[in-house]
């Protein structure tokens, strides 16, 4: 309390009692807060045609007076005003609801008195090479960053903190680089190394594991608003993960921050662009894209393009773009048509506003390179195998001994002799004897076929839904979600010698080989079609045909043949859900042998002639068929087709940046909307900025410019973030807002002198992050005791090191790895780890749109999460809670929160339960023989240094506690073990595995382990 | 001696973000634990409300078959929209047809209903004829988009970009929550008799506000909030045992370290074992006598939007500072007669119940009840329904300080346009937040160098709706 008071103290006699009040870090803000709004950058919202943001609109002549008239306050209409009592005169007017402080306003006065000077934006000059303190070096110096922080910590008289315990240092540098906890190994090397280089080392180790790049890229996916899903209303489902994975790449070959630039903007511009520079453009098609009838085309397409200006500026440049997209911006030096002319060079893609994912590419992952080509070469074995010849006589007549065996039947498919819809639907009769349905869709329809038949004692009648390339979708109904909805079937027969016999046939029993949840094809024979009910086949999702069976309750078919009148009705309440292409087979095959599918009697006919004997036109239907469906060579095919079903799924089609052959003209759009075009503008930088090149002045020249050494925002930016992310807040804590109202650096100095580094030793992201985590301060230990803590609590001075809680997916995580669950894959589609039932459509269920979450199996459920599908509308639960933002625009900095249902995501989420039994199997069959160690080997696993003796006592008796109630209740134990996929190990002694799983819950839900520092 | 230019800034720079956090950093915490002084701002004096429940009628109900009785509609049903009505105006899946535009008349009959004579439509007989008397009926509403997802944005948040604060997140963040035992901001959800149109869960998101303050889903299905239950295996009694000793571990651990986190990190924990024990109790109903559930017309927490309303009603009483019941099922683009009466039937009885219960428990008072879309419906027909509308639509208010029994606003002859006291999103946010004793204009967060506000730069209070 004691130095926060002096602080304050200090600061307050400063402010009374100062000379000159500093223009940047004083008047501005002042200035900005309460006057800019109407006398600022902003042309049309300011009043009385008097800006105070430049030196040269303050101290004009006004006719006669002066807002501001240096070094005499008497004369200055500013300071009348800020003193007025008339509420007519007073400034900010009272219906702004904004007012000056007696502090603020003698700062105010006396800047004026002292000349009012002015000065520029800080962010918006070139970096000067900062004179680097002189402080030699000794343990609290290793580089030039500590000489900057210890410089600053001397003027607060403060000392920094000792060095950090090994076992912190290797737990922190792991988390800063990997996102994951040291292993044990690593710990015991690290500790083991009394090399004087030995922490140098451990840095270049995280720095060179392929963990570095999943991590690194997890921090951009945020800034680069990447998703796996499409946002928006029916939020479906995208193919970006190709991107992300050269974003991996990017890190893990650390490619110069100005390449990694270059080729995202605008990759697809450079000379002979290469495949995997037109992939890294993906970054800026990362927004959302709407799929909702009855929008408006342009009005999403400029929706787009916004979000490209809005997140490049706010990624390189920590700048408020989007707030000139409807005037002038109201504090920083940028203009509405200037905004329109950066707009200019993401306007040029050839795309659309709804269903806007053109342009597409199928490119290949980074990551999957080494896996296409292996999958390319067995490829080529399989297909040459398949050219073999075969011996096909042997191979029949082989085939056709087996048939003359079996017993059965077969189905006889039916020639229909009438087809007729009471709907007014074109039937067509196909070669196969299957009924193609067109024409006219009617709300309801019923189709009648009559057949001719010879059998007599007919058991049951088969229902084929076949699909064709003129249904919707490919599928097997007609309505426009491929569905169809059959709410009865209905047979007649009659005898054709004597046509007034007839009946009506009872069907006793229908089966089939898919049907959708509610509409079992029963339904279709239970002689009522009320409420809609039938049977239908999930077409929106399920493309494919589907086959039924309705056996009879007596034989039927009448000496002498029969005709069969069908009749397939269609009356649900979804309008035209008719089915597509039906067709129609009977058998006389026993009831209980019958199959969906199964030889045609045709076919199994001449199988049973002798082979000399057969014709040549039934030989030829003979092989036909056999090759169709009994073709030795369909494995192989199966086989081919699974590879390169893989190989198409390794690189689908990502979306990727294109300009169009001729320009899109761009104009400023009034109030920002799309369809009020003003002026027509070119490209272009803001004024304030150091200008283009000439003659590039596309979207490459756009990122050439900045990249460019003299630009004074994005070498800061960049490194500021690096910083934020190590030590928890930037040097400028608003780290997506380095503009006029954004906050001024706390080391000032030390981000210039990071900044010019940066660009020195081109543009080396790895060198930078080695830098900082080689830095004394880095190192210093976080116990700093509670003043610290209460004095500076974001740690904004730097005397101790960092400390926070672990982001969301570090924390997923590191539990993986603890308990050994962790599966390490680089790269790939995204995966489906555990999720509560029901949370997608509990949201989003629409049919034909909305589908459910398909929870993954095995690998899939322990890879890291990076990889875990991102649907924008409904995120994963687990690290929405910790903080993950849903990734519909650009995120600079997470929330770091406390909630109670993070503790209960980790307390009884199946994840973490299962981590907690895996990392007890672990602790109890490597831990070492006794309790202590075993305990001490978790302990060590979750926070990377031994327990103390009362956290051993208390882990203990936990164990010993919970050890007897398992015995006594080995039911609850079970039951404990059960959670999550994974079996447990049957080898252990069941009761002290659940004991040991329940020590291991308290573990993963230590303060400690959630928190790096 | 003169300091450094540096240090001087970073001196006031760090004292404010000491003040901030201070004062920011206990409340995000506080918010969900019980202490109701925990918000950033002390209700003023206008404050007649303590809590809003806002019955979200999810798809765009016609107001033409609810609120909004056009007898010229009915004479002109079936013939050519008149032009001066439509040309240049934004229309969304008519767009093909614009010049083939016809009227649809009023698909339900209307009448005049209680002592107030509020005229409303049959198809909602419970609200006419059991809380007519005590609801403010809004006829004269506008918005700004024209499909669902942008609309329901527009709608929470007062912003068509999405990632602004939902406005329940907001008044959680200015007001804090009075409940110890469960989230100061909860959503249920429930489906019914129309198109379901997805709902994003960033509609209750806390955008740049400290996440604590996004809405927490009650689910129906499944744990009602995630992860509340136990592992299998683990009984209360052991659980509470965990809770026990992960708080003496982390008080062991931070003997040498003294981090002020850790305090947060142990309420956190058991603040969450509350929420196991008090949210089963808070979706079991079998203590709820059968003349209310009658009332409501529900059986069980179901998931239905009348076991939803009871709920409400139970959050609300323990507490809870701003519920919202998304009924997702009012996209009528097709067969708008019956599909109005069917999705009227799922909702009709237990929006009035609610009222009723509220008010016979004397909640209703300090209850702020909104029921309303997120757009209206297009006086034009679209096949035998209606098309999104944003020009005009209803939605009605009852308690929290809101006259009773009244209309306020008019559309014009056809209902195409609000006319008469137009009421805009903004408007009814600022009102929202009038009745809670929140100066909407005062009430700002700044981020990315702006200060915000729910009301963006508009928004007038409605005073001749309030009582």
């Amino acid at each position: 309390m004691k130095l926060l008071t002096i602080t304050i103290l200090v600061l307050g006699t400063y402010l009374l009692h100062a000379e000159d009040p500093d223009f940047n870090s004083e008047v501005r803000p002042i200035l900005a807060s309460n006057c800019f709004q109407c006398h600022g950058p902003d042309v049309k919202a300011r009043k009385a045609k008097l800006r105070l943001d430049q030196r040269e609109g303050a101290t004009r002549d006004l006719g006669g007076y002066r807002a501001v008239s240096p070094g005499q306050t008497t004369e200055s209409e500013l300071m009348k005003r800020i003193l007025s009592d008339d509420p007519e005169e007073i400034m900010p007017p009272p219906k702004t609801k904004k007012h000056l402080t007696i502090e603020q306003k003698e700062i105010l006065r006396k800047w004026i008195t002292s000349g009012a000077d002015y000065q520029d934006h800080w962010a918006f000059v070139r970096p000067n090479k900062p004179r680097v303190p002189e402080i030699a070096n000794g343990p609290r110096v290793k580089n030039n960053i500590d000489r900057f922080v210890l410089a600053r910590l001397k003027l607060e008289e403060l000392e920094p903190a000792a060095e950090a315990s090994p076992e912190t240092l290797i737990r922190r540098v792991s988390f800063s680089l990997t996102g994951l906890p040291p292993t044990l190994e690593e710990i015991d090397t690290f500790l083991a190394d009394k090399a004087p280089n030995a922490y140098n080392k451990m840095v270049d180790h995280y720095l060179n594991s392929p963990a570095y790049g999943e991590h690194m890229a997890r921090h951009w996916l945020d800034l680069a608003r990447y998703a796996d899903s499409n946002g928006y209303q029916y939020d479906t489902e995208r193919q970006q993960w190709v991107w992300r994975d050269w974003v991996i790449n990017a890190y893990n070959s650390n490619k110069p921050f100005n390449k990694f630039t270059i080729e995202q903007l605008a990759g697809d511009l450079l000379p002979q662009a290469s495949e995997h520079q037109r992939l890294a453009t993906g970054f800026n098609r990362n927004h959302g894209i709407t799929i909702e009838g009855g929008i408006i085309d342009e009005e999403y397409r400029t929706e787009y393009v916004m979000d490209r200006v809005v997140t490049t500026s706010q990624v390189w440049m920590a700048l408020t773009m989007g707030c000139a997209r409807c005037h002038d911006h109201k504090f920083d030096p940028i203009s509405q048509k200037e905004f329109y002319q950066v707009f200019h060079f993401f306007n040029q893609v050839p795309e659309r506003g709804a269903n806007g994912f053109a342009p597409k590419q199928r490119l290949t992952s980074p990551l999957a390179a080494a896996k296409k080509t292996e999958n390319e070469r067995k490829l080529s074995q399989l297909k040459k195998e398949l050219e073999k010849p075969l011996n096909l006589d042997a191979l029949i007549e082989q085939w056709t001994s087996q048939i003359a065996l079996q017993p059965k039947e077969g189905w006889v498919i039916l020639s229909p002799k009438t087809i007729k819809s009471t709907g007014g639907a074109t039937l067509s009769k196909l070669d196969d004897n299957s009924i193609l349905v067109g024409g006219a869709n009617s709300q309801k329809d019923i189709y009648e076929f009559t057949a001719k038949v010879t059998a007599e004692k007919m058991t049951a009648v088969r229902l084929e839904a076949l699909t064709h390339q003129t249904l919707p979708g490919n599928g097997p109904g007609r309505h426009s979600n491929s569905n169809f909805v059959l709410s009865e079937f209905e047979l007649t027969a009659i005898s054709i010698k004597n046509p007034s016999q007839s009946q009506v046939v009872k069907f006793a029993r229908a089966i089939a080989d898919y049907s959708q949840a509610g509409y079992g094809v029963s339904k279709a024979i239970d002689g009522t079609t009320a409420n809609s009910n039938g049977w239908a086949v999930d077409g929106p999702t399920r493309k494919a045909p589907a086959t039924a069976i309705f056996t009879t309750a007596l034989p039927f078919g009448y000496e002498g043949g029969s005709l069969l009148r069908f009749r397939l009705r269609h009356e649900a309440d979804f309008a035209a859900h008719g089915m597509g292409r039906p067709r129609l087979s009977v058998t006389t095959d026993p009831a209980d042998a019958l199959q969906l599918q199964g030889i045609p009697a045709g076919i199994r006919e001449i199988a049973t002639i002798i082979n000399q004997k057969r014709t040549k036109s039934q030989s030829d239907r003979l092989k036909k068929y056999f090759l169709t469906h009994h073709n030795p060579n369909r494995n192989l095919k199966k086989r081919i087709a699974t590879i390169e079903k893989q190989l198409a799924a390794s690189f689908p089609e990502t979306m990727i940046m294109q300009d169009m052959a001729k320009p899109r003209a761009t104009h400023v759009l009034n109030r920002g909307q799309y369809n009020e075009p003003g002026e027509r503008v070119s490209a272009g930088v803001p004024a304030i900025f150091p200008t283009m090149r000439a003659n590039n002045s596309n979207r490459l020249g756009f990122a050439q410019w900045l990249m460019d050494p003299t630009h004074p925002l994005t070498a800061r930016v960049a490194v500021n973030r690096y910083w934020q992310q190590l030590f928890g807040t930037g040097l400028v804590k608003t780290a997506e807002d380095f503009g006029i109202q954004g906050e001024l650096p706390s080391h000032p100095e030390l981000l210039d002198w990071l900044a010019l580094e940066f660009i020195r030793s081109g543009w080396d992201t790895k060198h930078m992050y080695s830098l900082l985590l080689n830095s004394a301060t880095y190192r210093q230990t976080s116990h700093a005791g509670k003043a610290a803590y209460r004095n500076d609590p974001e740690n904004r001075l730097l005397a101790r090191g960092p400390r926070m809680r672990l982001d969301a997916e570090e924390i997923r995580d590191s539990c993986l790895a603890s308990s050994g669950l962790l599966v390490n894959q680089l790269g790939g589609k995204s995966v489906y780890p555990y999720q509560p039932k029901g949370l997608w459509m509990e949201l989003n269920n629409r049919p034909g749109y909305s589908k459910e979450y398909q929870q993954g199996k095995g690998n899939d459920l322990y890879r890291r999460s990076i990889y875990t599908f991102w649907k924008r509308t409904v995120p994963s639960p687990m690290l929405k809670t910790f903080d993950a933002p849903e990734r519909e625009f650009c995120t600079t900095r997470r929330s770091r929160t406390n909630t109670p249902l993070q503790a209960l995501a980790l307390l009884n989420g199946p994840q973490f339960v299962e981590a907690a039994r895996r990392l007890a199997e672990r602790m109890l069959s490597k831990g070492g023989q006794t309790l202590n160690e075993r305990i001490t080997y978790g302990f060590r696993l979750v926070t990377a240094r031994v327990p103390v003796q009362s956290e051993l006592t208390l882990l203990r008796s936990s164990y010993t506690e919970n050890l007897k109630l398992f015995e006594t209740n080995q039911s609850t134990a079970h039951k404990l073990l059960k959670v999550g996929d994974s079996p447990y190990n049957t080898r252990l002694n069941i009761s002290k595995l659940a004991a040991m799983t329940s020590v291991a819950r308290l573990l993963l839900n230590l303060n400690e382990t959630v928190t790096k520092g | 001696m003169k300091q450094l230019p540096a240090t001087k800034m970073d001196t006031s720079l760090l004292r404010r973000s000491f003040l901030k956090r201070s004062s920011i950093g206990s409340a995000a915490l506080m918010s969900l634990l019980k202490d109701s002084s925990a918000g950033m701002i002390k209700p003023n004096e206008s404050a007649k409300c303590k809590r809003v429940i806002v019955l979200c009628m999810a798809g765009g109900p016609s107001h033409l078959e609810t609120f909004d009785y056009k007898p010229k509609l009915e004479e002109l049903d079936g013939k050519p929209m008149p032009k001066s009505f439509t040309e240049g105006q934004q229309i969304a899946q008519l767009q093909g047809q614009a010049n083939n535009l016809k009227v649809l008349g009023p698909q339900h009959q209307f009448k005049k209903y209680g002592k107030s004579g509020q005229e409303i439509s049959a198809a909602l007989p419970n609200i006419a004829n059991k809380i007519s008397d005590d609801i403010c009926i809004i006829r004269s509403m506008q918005t700004e988009q024209i499909n669902h997802d942008p609309a329901h944005t527009f709608m929470n948040t007062g912003s068509i970009i999405s990632g602004r604060p939902s406005m329940g997140s907001w008044i959680n963040y200015g007001l804090g929550s009075e409940s110890g035992n469960l989230p100061g901001f909860v959503v249920l959800t429930s489906v019914g008799g129309g198109q379901s149109q997805p709902i994003a869960a960033r509609q209750w998101h806390s955008g740049f506000l400290p996440s604590q303050h996004q809405g927490v889903r009650l689910r129906s299905k499944g744990d009602p909030v995630l992860y509340i239950n136990n592992p299998k295996g683990v009984t209360p009694d052991r659980q509470k045992d965990v809770i026990d000793t992960i708080k003496n571990l982390n008080m062991i651990g931070n003997q040498t370290l003294k981090d002020p986190e850790i305090a947060a990190r142990i309420s956190q924990y058991e603040m969450a074992f509350r929420m196991q024990m008090s949210v089963p109790e808070l979706v079991d109903f079998s203590n709820e006598p059968k003349h209310i559930t009658d009332l409501y017309g529900t059986k069980g927490a179901d998931g239905t939007f009348a076991s939803n309303c009871l709920l409400a009603r139970r959050l609300a009483e323990r507490g809870v500072r701003f519920i919202q019941l998304y009924h997702r099922g009012w996209d009528h683009h097709g067969g708008i007669k019956k599909g109005v009466e069917h999705t009227a039937k799922l909702v009709d009885q237990a929006s009035a119940a609610l009222v009723l219960d509220l008010k016979e428990r004397g909640l209703l008072d300090d209850t702020l009840v909104v029921w309303g879309g997120e757009f209206g419906r297009t006086p034009m027909a679209q096949g035998n329904g209606r098309d999104h509308h944003i020009k005009a639509f209803s939605m009605w208010m009852a308690g929290g300080g809101i006259k009773p029994g009244i209309t306020y606003g008019a559309t014009d002859e056809l209902g195409y346009s609000a006319e008469k006291d137009i009421v805009h999103v903004h408007d009814f946010h600022a009102t929202m937040l009038n009745l809670l004793g929140i100066d909407h204009e005062k009430f700002t967060y700044r981020y990315q160098g702006r200060d915000f506000r729910l009301t963006d730069v508009h928004g007038k209070i409605l005073k001749d709706i309030i009582i």
